[in-house]
C-alpha cells in the first residue's frame, strides 16, 4: 500500500468504510445500500451519488475490482489493497473503543 | 396544459434551483423538458412534494450511474446542457426514510463543488482569460496595419466588449464566492 492510498483512506469515511467492508463479497451499489441500513439499523444511509462516486474512487485506487455483471448492474469485490486498507481502518477504530473505554493498548 | 420559464442558474446555484423545481411541483407544475442555456418547460400536475437533485458528470452518463439512481428510487429526467443531470423522486412521508440525498455525507458534497470546480469553473475561467488577452489588440485603438486606416473595433465595439469582460468577471467571481461558500457550510 502507497503512501497515497494511507493519505486518502485513513481515516475513511463512514460510508467509505462501510462500502469497503461490505465488497468482502460480491455486490452492487444498491445492495451495498441496503445492507448497510439493516447493520446499522437505518442510523447509516448512503445515497446514489455517494455510493457511485466512492466505488468509482475505489475501483480506481484498487481497492476494489470489478468482478462480473448482474441485469445491468455492476459487481465489485475487495481487493488485497483493499483488505490491507480496511484492516489499518479497523485497527484505529479498536484503538479508539478501547481507549474511549480508559483501557491503554498493550504495549 | 404547459408552461415555459426563463430562469437563469449559474453553475454554482445547484442547490437553489432544486429548490425552485420542488416548490414548482407542489405548486402543480412538473419540469418535462429543460432547453438550453435557460428555458425550463413544465406540465400541469397534482401539486406533489417531489425532491429534484442535480448531479454533474463531464462526460455522458454510463447507464450503470442511471440504473443506480434508480434502485435508489430517484427518477431519471435527462442530462443536459454541458453535464447537468436531473433527477426526481416523491418525497416519502416516512421520517425515517433518510434516502432523500444523492449525495449523503459531507464528504461527497464537498467533493461534487470540487467536482464543479475542477470541471467547469476553471476550464470555463482559463478560455475567458484566453479570449481575454487576444482581445487586447482587437480593440486596441492603435493602428497595427501600417498604411491602411485601422479603426479597432470602434466604440460600439469596444462598448460591447467591455460590457463582455464586465459580465464574464461578475460571473466567474459570483461562482467562485458561491462553490467556497457551499465548501464552507459542509465542512465541519
Amino acid at each position: 500500500m502507497n503512501d497515497r492510498i494511507k493519505r486518502i483512506y485513513s481515516p475513511m469515511t463512514e460510508s467509505g468504510f462501510y462500502i469497503l467492508f461490505c465488497l468482502k463479497t460480491p455486490k452492487h451499489g444498491y445492495a451495498i445500500s441496503q445492507l448497510v441500513k439493516k447493520m446499522t439499523a437505518g442510523s447509516v444511509t448512503i445515497g446514489a451519488g455517494t455510493m457511485y462516486g466512492t466505488l468509482s474512487k475505489m475501483e480506481k485506487d484498487g481497492l476494489i475490482k470489478f468482478c462480473g455483471e448482474k441485469e445491468n448492474r455492476k459487481l465489485y469485490q475487495i481487493t488485497d489493497t483493499g483488505h490491507e486498507v480496511l484492516s489499518n481502518e479497523i485497527s484505529r477504530i479498536e484503538r479508539l473503543y478501547k481507549n474511549s473505554k480508559g483501557e491503554d493498548l498493550d504495549a | 396544459m404547459h408552461k415555459t420559464l426563463i430562469r437563469i442558474f449559474t453553475i454554482a446555484d445547484y442547490e437553489d434551483e432544486e429548490i425552485w423545481l420542488r416548490k414548482q411541483h407542489m405548486s402543480g407544475w412538473k419540469l418535462i423538458k429543460i432547453t438550453p442555456p435557460c428555458l425550463y418547460t413544465f406540465e400541469s400536475c397534482e401539486p406533489q412534494d417531489v425532491i429534484y437533485r442535480l448531479d454533474y458528470k463531464n462526460r455522458k452518463q454510463s447507464s450503470e450511474y442511471i440504473q443506480m439512481a434508480k434502485d435508489f428510487g430517484w427518477e431519471y429526467l435527462d442530462q443536459c446542457f454541458g453535464g447537468w443531470l436531473y433527477f426526481r423522486k416523491e418525497n416519502s412521508t416516512d421520517k425515517t426514510d433518510k434516502n432523500k440525498e444523492l449525495f449523503s455525507d459531507n464528504t461527497s458534497k464537498i467533493e461534487f463543488a470540487n467536482h464543479i470546480i475542477k470541471g467547469r469553473l476553471i476550464p470555463v475561467g482559463i478560455l475567458f482569460l484566453i479570449s481575454m488577452i487576444l482581445s487586447i489588440p482587437i480593440s486596441s485603438l492603435t493602428d497595427f496595419s501600417g498604411g491602411i486606416e485601422y479603426k479597432g473595433l470602434g466604440l460600439f465595439g469596444t462598448i460591447l466588449l467591455g460590457i463582455g469582460v464586465l459580465v464574464n468577471t461578475w460571473l466567474t467571481t459570483y461562482c467562485t464566492i458561491k462553490l467556497k461558500k457551499i465548501k464552507d457550510k459542509y465542512k465541519k
